[in-house]
């Protein structure tokens, strides 16, 4: 695309009030060869190569400033963080390294109309989940009906038959969560994953918004950015509204596996932000169903816990009996209606990655309403025909096994040798229930700040919705990075960044 | 009301803190006594600056510089500043949602200071400096948490924990000074008496009550019975009286074995003793440091790991 980067620069050479692009200071980092633009949508310029109408403001200051005066800023963001102790610990042998996790300088800017779509996609989304929840560990209808397969669900590893029955407060299943959306090549969004586990990064989300406020303040002011700051306690209102109502006054805690856990970062800052204590499973002790912690005067009632530890480790009478991270007999207290848990047990089901391809229908099916938010296209191998289709196309797909997270299990095809696609072919054709396929996606990029030059990175959309007595969607959100050129990993264990994401109140101005 | 376990972190961070300042200044006066030539200073300092948690007995051959630099930055070492401020602040984080930003940050700072990968030039240049910068980074800690933090539970339990180990530290100096094997480290020399007082940030507060004429026996009874100097014995232990007697009351602990009576009957002794009576100095901080390891277990039988049947709702 070489006529297309000429574009761009001689844009930016507008932008920086320097005649055309041969004249740019070497000094400018806007003056590097910068936009690579692939078939992706890139969030601050239009198709023209002009800066978006949102984006204007923001692009005319980036234009002013040095090389060296970005570096300095970044350092100085850098600094912040590191003394906060916003950061990652890796433990090693006999020392322990902390890294904070990289933040971009420069804000990623949503307009006021896009969010309301994102806003009332995942409302919608999440109110059909958790009907769909309340469905399979009651009634089980939707199965009944034939719309999703019974041993699809039932059989699903996250799939808790321990819920099957348990009353949940409002039906009100997933009360956090942090869905990722992507940018299709036409910048509309689609959803790529539910995340309604123990769903984290909202503390980068307030973190961010700090830094970014010392870093533009002019900008930020104008821009009429909608506040995050409100997010703990809306959380807190959340997990209250849980709370049976002849417990007028809750206690509400948040239950954390402890300071070697990369995210205690966070759990301790929603804490400390909502007012509520930080509890470890050993703080816990659960007597006649009851769940108290100990405290320095004895034992205290618990009523709702904000637990950051997966199912799985929550109860080593129930789940997973060598786990210390949880305590001895919460399930039960649980199911006797003595103590809420958020989010409830067993709803990874319904972020698996085969379930994830009948959300559409589900919302069809509970809602009678069509998808404001569209899935990603996602081939089910369970079904022959899709699985045919999926193997003559494994150079154009990313398949992944429907039980694993975090890219294991997973095939980019279009990266991958013709070796590793006829060994994963074999696996296919052996247990074709364990995958699904989706397209390779050019995620959408942003402009970062990398080793003083400004280049374009791609990058996803995390917000946050809290769902107790209503629905909210907080209204800003993480934007994750993959600061590596090129790459479309964003996760923060293996290259991924974050930076602002600044949702404006107001329609933008007429361009 | 809060965690058993918070208050413990709160207890320790306060104890940390005390033992990592203190052992600055140890380190500063071993440095100072070798350029002096006062070896019975300098082995005043090596002497108290040892833990039973360290096996080894570190005063044997070592020469004062590499005491120095062990008791600062050996992180095999127990009592070494780096091996305090690595704890005070991992008990911080675990309790990052009880402690304020300010009093956070303050702490975070001065344990990136020693865990630096420069920290070994840093003290190398100019090791008086370094520690320097270290106490005053801990004084500015103190004022934060004086400054910022709500004086409740939580604040009465860290600095319930700083005057402990305060007590326990001088009684410790003390002993070495006047207990019964002092006769290794005689106090004799008006040079080394005044080294002391350094050791326990005493030396002016000592010469406007005293004047100049430094004598052991005046140095013994300001610091064990002076009751507006900070880091007397008796006044930390008036302080830890005060603060347990402040904390709030659990249900169902057994009288007889509050931390406040305890810490009252101690405090009581000191403020009523009288140096003409303290024949024998090494039998009285004996027992400071036996009474003060009976509060601390106390403390934790009252507060942390109480029986769980006592404290059920009936």
């Amino acid at each position: 695309m070489p006529k297309t980067r000429s574009v761009v620069q001689t844009r930016l050479g507008a932008g920086a009030r320097v005649g055309d692009a041969g004249e740019i200071p070497p000094a400018s980092p806007l003056s590097a060869p910068f936009y690579p633009r692939a078939q992706s949508y890139d969030d601050m310029f239009s198709a023209d190569g002009s800066p978006r109408a949102h984006y204007a403001a923001l692009h005319a200051r980036m234009s002013t400033l040095s090389g060296a005066e970005l570096a300095e800023r970044q350092r100085t963001l850098e600094q912040t963080f590191l003394l906060q102790g916003i950061t990652f610990t890796v433990y090693g042998a006999s020392d322990a390294v902390e890294r904070i996790i990289p933040t971009d300088l420069f804000p990623r800017i949503i307009p006021a109309a896009e969010w309301v779509l994102i806003e009332t996609g995942l409302t919608q989304r999440l109110r059909a989940l958790n009907m769909f929840l309340a469905d399979i560990y009651g009634d089980q209808k939707i199965i009944a009906d034939g719309l999703v397969p019974r041993d699809l669900v039932l059989g699903a590893p996250s799939y808790r038959r321990e819920m099957h029955g348990v009353y949940v407060p409002h039906n009100s299943y997933v009360n956090v969560s942090g869905a990722d959306l992507i940018r299709g090549e036409d910048g509309a969004f689609f959803v790529l994953e539910d995340n309604l586990r123990v769903p984290s990064g909202v503390s980068y989300m307030l973190a961010n918004r700090d830094a970014a406020k010392r870093t533009f303040p002019e900008i930020f002011r104008d821009a009429a950015v909608r506040p995050v700051e409100r997010y703990p306690d809306l959380l807190l209102a959340t997990l209250k509204s849980l709370a049976p109502e002849w417990r007028p006054d809750p206690q509400v805690v948040v239950l954390t596996p402890g300071i070697y856990n990369s995210a205690y970062f966070e759990h301790a800052y929603l804490a400390r932000l909502m007012g509520a204590p930080l509890v470890e499973g050993r703080d816990l002790v659960v007597h006649d169903n009851i769940v108290h912690m100990r405290t320095t005067t004895g034992l205290r009632q618990v009523d709702v816990i904000y637990r950051r530890v997966d199912d799985d480790f929550i109860d080593p009478l129930t789940f997973r009996r060598d786990s210390g991270l949880g305590a001895a007999g919460l399930f039960n207290a649980y199911r006797a209606g003595n103590v809420v848990i958020a989010n409830a047990p067993g709803t990874g089901v319904a972020d698996d990655k085969a379930v994830y391809a009948y959300v559409p229908d589900i919302i069809h099916y509970y809602l009678d309403e069509d998808p404001i938010l569209p899935n990603v296209k996602t081939f089910l191998c369970r079904e022959p025909a899709q699985l045919d289709h999926v193997l003559g196309n494994l150079d154009k797909l990313v398949v992944k096994a429907v039980g694993e997270s975090g890219g294991y299990g997973m095939l980019i095809g279009p990266h991958a040798s013709a070796a590793e696609r006829e060994d994963f072919a074999a696996r296919l054709k052996a247990d074709p229930a364990n995958y699904i396929a989706q397209p390779t996606i050019q995620l959408s990029t942003a402009p970062c700040l990398i080793e003083g030059a400004i280049e374009t990175r791609h990058v996803d959309l995390r917000p946050f919705v809290l769902a107790g007595r209503e629905i909210a969607v907080a209204p800003g959100a993480l934007t994750r990075v993959a600061l590596r050129r090129g790459s479309l990993v964003v996760n923060s264990s293996q290259g991924g960044g974050s930076k602002d994401t600044w949702v404006l109140a107001q329609a933008e101005p007429p361009s | 009301m809060m965690l058993a376990r918070v208050a413990d972190s709160l207890y320790w961070i306060g104890r940390y803190i005390e033992r990592a300042e203190h052992h600055c200044r140890l380190a500063d006066v071993m440095l100072t006594a070798a350029l002096d030539q006062n070896d019975a200073a300098l082995e005043v300092a090596r002497r108290s600056a040892w833990l039973e948690a360290d096996a080894a007995e570190p005063w044997s051959e070592e020469s004062a510089p590499s005491a120095a630099h062990g008791l600062v930055l050996d992180r095999q070492r127990q009592a070494s500043i780096v091996s305090s401020l690595s704890r005070a602040r991992e008990n911080a984080r675990q309790v990052r949602d009880h402690i304020t930003t300010e009093t956070w940050e303050r702490l975070n700072l001065v344990y990136l200071r020693v865990i630096s990968p420069n920290v070994e030039r840093a003290f190398a240049r100019s090791p008086a400096a370094f520690l320097q910068a270290i106490i005053a980074d801990l004084h500015l800690f103190k004022g934060a948490v004086d400054a910022t933090m709500s004086h409740g539970e939580g604040w009465r339990f860290l600095l319930l924990g700083v005057y402990l180990e305060r007590a326990q530290l001088l009684a410790r100096l003390l002993n070495v000074c006047f207990g019964e094997r002092s006769e290794a480290t005689p106090l004799d020399d008006p040079m080394t008496q005044m080294l002391v007082l350094r050791m326990a940030c005493a030396l002016e507060p000592y010469l406007r009550v005293y004047t100049a004429e430094i004598e052991p026996r005046s140095l013994l009874e300001f610091l064990l019975f002076d009751e507006e100097f900070p880091r007397s014995i008796r006044f930390s232990t008036q302080r830890m009286e005060d603060h347990l007697t402040l904390l709030s009351r659990p249900t169902g602990s057994n009288d007889r074995s509050r931390p406040e009576r305890l810490a009252a009957r101690l405090s009581g002794r000191l403020q009523f003793a009288d140096m003409d009576e303290t024949l024998a100095p090494g039998a009285l901080l004996a027992s400071v440091a036996h009474e003060c390891s009976a509060i601390h277990d106390a403390i934790y039988e009252t507060y942390v790991r109480y029986p769980l049947e006592q404290r059920l709702p009936v």
